[in-house]
């Protein structure tokens, strides 16, 4: 079932065209890669994406709805919840209230309740605890439930971004960079994640410069270069791509 | 950390019936009582300031905000004979509308556009109550403002009596502290601490960021109309100068040397500072240079403000101890 549709899809900044006409589509279940070389135009679409900004040309549906001109709060409340290719946390929380603030969309917020401290508030600020603790412990964190953002390793920062990516319940997680910066060890690690995270049920599009990491984990693949996709299939398929091999000449494309 | 929550409090219910016992203390005496007031209500400036920087944002309109709480109530005063039990809520509220309707454009900016357009912001509001002269009689200002008055139930308590505007005073300052503390304690303050920690971020897990500064403006300004209407009808008259951005300033100051990070730091700030600028009243505005002086070394040797005084007296304990083992 098809759960993201992008479709003819433009996105300029005055006279620069970052997303050209793109169009493709992510199946529900799927772990779908964004590959091409620096400056293509794959985290604009994910800004375009999440409502960072307003698409000047096209559609995108999610689950049927138009969300083109949704901000990131309603989009994150439709079910897209992304990470940032830098590591961007609450840094100076702990890491435990670090995903609980990720918890917000489904913590039956209401101001007056949370100034009279009322039953229902009280109710669900401990099932927010609950489940904050949950997703650390599926995230292999549990061990800094207590610590500050700011002094977590460099891996597991990455992780905790996740962590409150996932807090936010989303039916499509978008991943920019993940294993970036990190050692083999970490990179393993991640790798293992994201598909624990795809067995939940949760569609992965992912953005991503390690060739292994996208080769062994993506179900399918979208290359785009200049803004436009100029290939898509499975990694066996991308691997013998002509189009692919000329738009990263001079990289280490298929040494995996 | 329980035992350090425990000895807060413990200082603050201190603070609090050292503030209630202070006219008898002090022997009702008049100077006295006027700076305790003062504090009251430098006190509430800065915290209800302090409010809209647990988002990230100064505020240099806020002044301009209790300004308009000020002449709302002493309008309503002059022109109807209404008391300042009714203005008072009446001014709050004005004063919320309007901050409610300029925050909508002024929310959108950031860091130091935000400075610049909020400073604009207290500059006009200064501006209109000294341009029309009819209304809010120019610089001048408006005089006459009488406090109000209690006579129900046999109780007959005039308000131009010190001590009794020193426990009105108190009063409301406390209310306002009040309700900011369990803004701040509840999941509210855990998500404006969030936007000022990464705006994009709170974003993208579903906070609404625009909603939240606008209410946290909105409130904050609440306050400070409140505070505005209590000035108005202590000091009988007014005039758009008290409420120019030198006041926003002065909270500024009493924030950021009572520190940043906890509602103890303007509360302690505007209290220390307000006494020592009474000390200092025969400089004249000399003092303005002090207060700057005042900041840099706060900047510079005790970063973090007065409410880390504590923390850094038990670490220093801990450390002679250490020495002398």
């Amino acid at each position: 079932m098809q759960l993201l549709a992008i479709d003819d899809l433009s996105m300029r900044f005055g006279g620069l065209t970052a997303i050209n006409d793109l169009g493709f589509s992510v199946d529900q279940g799927e772990i779908r890669g964004l590959i091409g070389p620096n400056g293509a135009g794959k985290t604009t679409l994910f800004n375009v994406i999440s409502g960072v900004y307003k698409p000047s040309k096209g559609s995108i549906t999610f689950k049927g709805t138009e969300i083109g001109t949704m901000k990131p709060h309603r989009t994150a409340r439709m079910g897209i919840v992304r990470t940032f290719q830098s590591i961007t946390l609450f840094k100076n929380f702990s890491v435990l209230k670090n995903v609980m603030i990720g918890c917000h969309l489904n913590s039956n917020y209401s101001y007056w309740g949370a100034l009279f401290n009322t039953a229902k508030t009280r109710s669900s600020e401990q099932e927010n605890e609950s489940r904050a603790r949950e997703i650390l412990e599926f995230m292999g964190l549990t061990q800094y439930v207590d610590d500050l953002a700011a002094n977590l390793p460099h891996g597991h920062q990455r992780a905790l971004g996740i962590a409150i990516a996932m807090a936010a319940e989303p039916e499509l997680l978008m991943l920019d960079e993940p294993c970036t910066g990190m050692n083999p060890d970490e990179t393993a690690e991640m790798v293992n994640l994201i598909n624990k995270i795809r067995d939940r049920g949760v569609t992965i599009l992912l953005i991503e410069h390690d060739m292994k990491v996208v080769m062994g984990i993506c179900d399918k693949i979208t290359v785009i270069n200049f803004g436009t996709k100029i290939a898509e299939g499975t990694p066996a398929e991308i691997r013998k791509d002509e189009l692919v091999h000329e738009a990263y000449l001079g990289s280490d494309f298929d040494a995996p | 950390m329980t035992e350090n929550t425990k000895m807060a409090t413990g200082v603050w219910v201190a603070a609090v019936a050292f503030a209630f016992l202070l006219p008898v203390i002090c022997g009702y005496d008049k100077y006295i009582l006027h700076v305790g007031i003062t504090i009251a209500f430098n006190i509430a400036l800065a915290t209800s300031m302090w409010l809209i920087w647990t988002l990230g944002f100064i505020s240099f309109a806020h002044a301009g905000f209790m300004g308009i709480g000020a002449y709302t109530s002493a309008l309503l005063f002059t022109s109807l004979g209404w008391s300042l039990w009714i203005n008072m809520w009446i001014a709050a509220a004005v004063a919320a509308l309007f901050a409610f309707v300029i925050s909508i454009p002024l929310m959108r900016t950031r860091a130091v556009y935000f400075f610049m357009a909020s400073w604009a912001v207290g500059e006009v509001i200064k501006r209109v109550f000294a341009y029309y002269r009819g209304i809010f009689g120019g610089w001048d200002g408006i005089f006459n403002i009488r406090p109000p008055k209690i006579d129900i139930f046999g109780l007959d308590i005039n308000f131009t009596s010190r001590v009794a505007y020193y426990y009105l005073a108190l009063v409301c300052c406390a209310l306002i502290v009040f309700a900011i503390h369990r803004i701040i304690r509840s999941r509210t303050g855990a998500i404006y601490w969030s936007i000022h920690e990464s705006e994009i971020l709170a974003q993208h897990v579903g906070i609404n960021v625009l909603k939240h500064k606008v209410i946290a403006f909105t409130t904050a300004c609440f306050f400070a109309g409140m505070t505005g209407a209590l000035y108005a009808h202590y000091h009988t008259y007014i005039n758009p100068k008290t409420f120019d951005i030198w006041q926003s300033e002065f909270s500024l100051v009493h924030i950021i040397v009572g520190g940043l990070s906890t509602l103890n730091g303007p509360v302690l700030g505007a209290t220390v500072l307000t006494i020592v600028d009474e000390l200092l009243r025969p400089a004249g505005w000399y003092r303005v240079i002090f207060f700057g002086v005042v900041i840099i070394l706060t900047v510079l040797f005790l970063p973090g403000g007065l409410e880390t005084v504590p923390a850094r007296v038990r670490a220093l304990v801990a450390r002679l101890r250490g020495r002398s083992d």
